[in-house]
């Protein structure tokens, strides 16, 4: 099989992140921190978006639920930043079961839109409800003295986020997802159990996303709701996994760091302009790489295919047999 | 005849008033070769999707080894042992043949469901096509995957929706002899299609829709001379 493995990738991509804490700035480490939440949330929401095809633009209100659980727990209790995340990431999933098994009716633009709705209207609960979220004002958390436990927490969830990620895709639950966004009827009609296993990865593709709300709201020191429910937040999210490739392993490390980086180049040279920049090549990778870098290099051969578990096992088989 | 493994009894059913199907009933034997024919738009596709439960019927029932299947899924229906294949191809296409088989494959071990597949698409004389991507497949290609894809989920029933429809005539004839070790390995075939040369000659039994109403049922022989069938079809 030719081309470079995505395993080898995601070993010099982990390799990269345990040396960056003792080498790098203060400064490295606050934009990897973002970044690191960036391809979190992108990996989670290629699981449901990318293989089993249910984009959405919801998934910031897992983020902004996360954020306010977390924070508040932070607040009123006391309570160390990650076992607040890790209580955020319960919650995320607690919401997303009855969440999911009401949306997942929806299809299509139908769910993404739908989605984009629930999070405005969780946005507009933590405007309205006040006295508990702070409402406008927002809620204001001891500030943290070093980046780096932050860091490695998140520099730890994004690691297990790409290598399930890599398991996903060499599973049948992977192609059982894949199945459902070629065709979710068929599918059905096959056999395969589409409800369970859409409720099971959007309730997967929730925890996460809350885990990094919390962390989030610790990096900043402060929460409000334009911020913990940011709408520019998801679209970064899904312009990573588009750029990347969607449904693929490598894609959300891909666009994460490409769209990161350019993001924060653009935004040092061109502050006024940046974002209409970062617009512009998103639309041109669209247009001339519309399955992403990722699918493009597995055309070209730079990558190794995706899924070659069962291909690998296919040929031991053969040669067993020769 | 022994109990029927699949029954259809007095199933109707209308499209915005349009009637597809009215009041059918039909009885699937055990391990035998059932055809079923019919112009276009007399309801055969309709039948097959009531049967695996894509559509419900507005009245009437299946039963599947006599189960009533009226409440159940199309999932739960494939779980009593029907499996289909569509009579527009329904391949996953940005998956390779292997992994179109081994994503429906029934049970945790990933191993023994790539050994069925394998097997499988040797017993249909397919396997060089095993690493292809479905969207590469010829049209006669994707059929056999979707019989392929059918049997692993190790039916006792298979609905095959034009199995020959597009198909050339030497393939046509390997696919019957697929057919014909189907039933030698116990598994009942029931088909819809157009190519009569198939249907009379293959099958055991022959079942024939018009305007959604069964018109004729018997052996090839008795359908061939059947004054109702000349005139709906011929």
């Amino acid at each position: 099989m030719k081309g470079i493995n995505p395993l080898a990738i995601i070993g010099v991509a982990a390799i990269v992140a345990i040396v960056l804490p003792f080498v790098g700035s203060d400064y490295a480490i606050s934009f990897s921190i973002q970044l690191l939440i960036f391809l979190v949330l992108a990996a989670s929401w290629n699981w449901i978006g990318g293989y089993a095809g249910y984009t959405h633009f919801g998934q910031v209100g897992f983020f902004g639920i996360g954020a306010y659980v977390g924070s508040l727990l932070n607040f009123h209790y006391g309570m160390p930043w990650y076992l607040a995340a890790i209580i955020a990431a319960l919650a995320g999933a607690a919401v997303a079961i009855p969440l999911g098994g009401a949306m997942l009716r929806l299809k299509g633009p139908f769910f993404a839109i739908g989605m984009f709705g629930l999070a405005r209207v969780l946005e507009a609960f933590a405007l309205g409800f006040d006295s508990i979220t702070g409402g406008g004002t927002g809620i204001y958390l001891k500030p943290v003295s070093d980046l780096r436990p932050l860091y490695w927490a998140v520099a730890g969830v994004a690691m297990i986020m790409v290598l399930l990620t890599w398991r996903l895709d060499n599973s049948r639950l992977g192609l059982k997802l894949l199945a459902i966004r070629e065709d979710e009827s068929a599918a059905e009609s096959l056999g395969l159990p589409t409800t369970r296993l859409k409720i099971g990865t959007f309730v997967a593709s929730a925890i996460a996303p809350a885990a990094m709300g919390s962390i989030y709201a610790v990096y900043l020191g402060f929460i409000d709701p334009p911020t913990a429910f940011a709408p520019n937040m998801e679209l970064t999210t899904i312009a990573m996994v588009l750029l990347g490739g969607m449904g693929t392993v490598l894609g959300p490390l891909v666009g994460a760091i490409v769209l990161s980086v350019v993001n924060e180049v653009l935004w040092a040279s061109y502050p006024q302009i940046y974002l209409a920049c970062v617009g512009v090549i998103v639309l041109l990778a669209v247009l001339f790489m519309p399955r992403g870098i990722v699918s493009l290099g597995m055309k070209k051969g730079w990558f190794r295919i995706g899924r070659p578990q069962f291909r690998r096992l296919a040929a031991r088989k053969e040669q067993a047999a020769a | 005849m022994s109990d029927p493994i699949l029954a259809v009894e007095n199933v109707s059913k209308r499209f915005a008033g349009r009637v597809a199907l009215d009041s059918v009933s039909i009885e699937v034997a055990p391990g035998s070769i059932t055809g079923m024919i019919g112009p276009n738009g007399s309801g055969k596709s309709t039948l097959f999707n009531i049967v695996a439960g894509t559509l419900r019927p507005d009245q009437g029932r299946v039963l599947v080894t006599g189960q009533n299947t009226g409440s159940s899924s199309a999932a739960e229906i494939c779980g009593l042992g029907v499996a289909r294949t569509f009579q527009i191809s329904r391949l996953f296409a940005e998956m390779t043949v292997l992994e179109n088989l081994v994503a429906v494959a029934r049970g945790r071990d990933d191993r023994a469901a790539i050994s069925l597949a394998l097997e499988l698409l040797d017993f249909l004389e397919i396997g060089d096509i095993a690493d292809r991507w479905g969207a590469e497949l010829s049209y006669g290609q994707r059929k056999l995957v979707e019989i392929a894809r059918a049997l692993m989920l190790q039916p006792k029933i298979m609905l095959l929706d034009e199995p020959f429809a597009g198909v050339n005539p030497r393939l046509q004839n390997r696919i019957v002899e697929h057919l014909r070790a189907l039933c030698a390995r116990g598994i009942t075939v029931f088909f819809i299609d157009h190519e009569m040369r198939i249907v009379l000659g293959e099958c055991d039994l022959v079942y024939v829709l018009a305007e959604g109403r069964l018109i004729a049922r018997g052996d090839p022989q008795s359908v061939r001379n059947d004054a109702k069938v000349l005139q709906a079809y011929f």
